[in-house]
């Protein structure tokens, strides 16, 4: 079977009952998606096919050949981040990041069928994405902010603003 | 301090949103095997026989372990601290929680060694399990633990952890009246996203290569290394990145198991666990009951406090007497009662083990307390905002262990939380401040323990 995945087009031999997650996981590589519950509870396994956010942990591979498959990995690079995922960095939207993956392609795929979201849609959006961190409130203004194109360049979210403290040590906690 | 206030850059935040980030899960080695465990399906047994010939004789199974495998098998999360260990890695003759581990499989996949799992054979002897606390605390209960029903090993070999300051009976004498309540805050599971899983990597130098999700590393290589009586340069740790945590991941669960298993295998052994085995086996915070008896006048002082607080274990007593330590520290709350009486009890029952979650044992005693500072001033007919400014903890003042406030924040956060909901406060409130008491701060109960932190 074939799938194109983040704009790649890959053979796969996984078996045609194999769930979507474990074959982008385990025989591509593609560990963006996580098995958070395997049961379609949490949504950090979720990727989009053909533009639209699917539970890739209970779907089989059966159902996706020559579908187009793109995980947080085709979203964006950290040298040039995504909208969403610049607005998600800046406003703290990811604390441990096991569920981020799925929020940010299921964000994504809000704004692109939906310039202009209101409270109900983004809610609606994610209300299949479990965070046990985060208590949604910064998720949600990192939604909103993506939505208006309000996130800086990667320079100043990625890097200390003129005025605000260097980080000490790259890479750790100043 | 130019970091504190300053909205810095995530040092992890680009590869959370990029997908970069590598959890345990998401470390690829070749040659993997997958562990399983068979756990008790009851509550509380004895082990009559165990048959593990099928599970070994299967296609793709390498390697069965039972509590013969483990070079230590008994250990006690405390046991670094000199408190002796009562909690088996794996099940030996009893079971004393529904979801103890009994035995392991490593197998070619997962599916392997869920079937290899149903393929061991258990034979239980059942017994009446203890689930409530008041019920195993009964001198007459049933033994469910070698300790009996409750932990016997705080300092000089108490069996409870006990608090005596002032003179208690004396501030009972004086009180206008009593105020009692009892408070019971349920266990709660810590449901991290990213569940409990190790991999473990038998390296050529006959070190292992441990990727943990643990949030206490060095400590989970001090079990490891106990579990398999190794030096601890044997062991290499790869952790810091946690899919959440919120405490329950303190505790070892899947580091020791998967690396018994690699070394027997002799082949990298990863164990995730399903969702199920999160909820069903991972610990939680514990259930606590808790009896507050206050002796009160009727102006609003909190002139004594008798307390009685047991602490559910579960199974084993794992960290449970530093929560239960921690616990009594803060059963005064923000406030300064000055004459005290504090028993608290480690008490076991046939659940999961209970841990740290999110302010170990502060959390259910700050629960208790607010909710009875409310109901002292709704009795008294007072307002619970003034009788928390009243009984505020001021510089000077000493916490139930005798250490004495240098810059308590009480006064300060009260009025605040009375401004941010609109709740007016007569003038003399507004205005208190933090510092040492004087004048009508300053009753004759509690002249004898401000700046003395003898005085306890």
């Amino acid at each position: 079977m074939e799938l194109t995945v983040n704009g790649v087009s890959r053979e796969v031999q996984s078996p045609p009952l194999t769930p979507l997650l474990f074959v982008l996981r385990d025989e591509l590589g593609i560990t963006g998606p996580k098995a958070g519950c395997q049961q379609g509870g949490c949504g950090a396994c979720t990727v989009l096919v053909d533009g639209e956010p699917r539970r890739s942990c209970l779907a089989p591979l059966a159902a996706f050949d020559g579908a187009e498959i793109t995980t947080v990995e085709g979203l964006g690079t950290p040298e040039k981040l995504s909208t969403v995922q610049a607005a998600f960095h800046e406003h703290y939207a990811s604390q441990c990041g096991f569920c981020t993956s799925g929020f940010l392609v299921a964000t994504h795929a809000l704004l692109e069928s939906t310039k202009d979201p209101s409270c109900h849609d983004v809610e609606a959006a994610l209300a299949g994405h479990v965070c046990r961190c985060t208590g949604y409130v910064k998720i949600l203004e990192a939604v909103e902010a993506a939505a208006r194109g309000d996130v800086g360049e990667v320079s100043t979210v990625t890097r200390p603003q003129e005025g605000q403290p260097e980080v000490l040590v790259p890479g750790s906690p100043a | 301090m130019k970091a504190v206030g300053a909205r810095l850059p995530r040092y992890d935040g680009v590869a959370h949103v990029t997908g970069r980030t590598q959890f345990v899960d998401d470390v690829r080695v070749g040659n993997l095997l997958w562990a399983k465990a068979l756990r008790s399906t009851v509550h509380s047994a004895e082990i009559k026989g165990l048959d593990l010939s099928k599970a070994e004789k299967m296609k793709g199974v390498r390697a069965v372990i039972t509590c013969a495998d483990v070079p230590q098998n008994v250990y006690g999360h405390l046991e670094a601290l000199g408190i002796p260990g009562d909690e088996p890695l794996l099940a030996d003759g009893e079971v004393r929680y529904l979801g103890q581990p009994i035995a392991l499989v490593a197998a070619e996949d997962e599916g392997t060694a869920m079937e290899a799992i149903e393929a061991i054979e258990v034979d239980y002897a059942e017994r009446e399990p203890l689930f409530d606390i008041r019920k195993a605390a009964d001198s007459n209960a049933p033994k469910i633990h070698q300790w009996g029903n409750w932990y016997t090993h705080f300092e000089d070999e108490m069996d409870r952890r006990q608090i005596r300051k002032g003179d208690i009976e004396a501030a009972f004498e004086m009180a206008d009246t009593i105020v009692s309540g009892v408070y019971r805050p349920a266990a709660i599971e810590h449901i991290p996203l990213e569940t409990q899983t190790a991999l473990v990597v038998p390296e050529p130098s006959g070190r292992l290569t441990i990727y943990s999700c643990t949030q206490a590393l060095y400590f989970s290589m001090g079990v490891v290394a106990a579990h398999l009586q190794w030096p601890l340069n044997k062991l290499k740790f790869v952790g810091g990145t946690v899919g959440g945590g919120f405490g329950g991941k303190v505790d070892t669960a899947t580091e020791t198991m998967s690396a018994l298993l690699a070394l027997k295998s002799g082949r990298p052994v990863k164990w995730r666990w399903t969702r199920e085995e999160e909820f069903l086996c991972s610990s939680t915070r514990a259930p606590w009951h808790m009896e507050i008896a206050d002796a009160v006048t009727k102006d609003g002082w909190i002139l004594g406090r008798k307390m009685l607080t047991l602490h559910d274990s579960g199974a084993y007593a794992r960290f449970s007497p530093y929560g239960l330590t921690k616990h009594s520290f803060h059963h005064t709350g923000a406030y300064t009662i000055p004459n005290l009486h504090f028993d608290g009890y480690v008490v076991f029952t046939n659940r999961v083990p209970t841990t740290a979650m999110r302010g170990f044992g502060v959390t259910s005693v700050s629960f208790a307390t607010e909710l009875h500072m409310t109901r002292v001033a709704q009795i008294l007919g007072l307002d619970p905002f003034e009788i928390r400014l009243k009984n505020a903890n001021r510089v000077g003042d000493t916490s139930p262990n005798g250490i004495a406030y240098a810059d308590p924040s009480t006064v300060p956060t009260i009025q605040k939380i009375a401004e941010a909901i609109g709740h007016e406060l007569p003038a003399d409130y507004r205005s208190m401040n933090g510092e040492a008491r004087q004048g009508e701060l300053l009753p004759e109960h509690l002249v004898a323990q401000v700046g003395d932190p003898e005085a306890h």
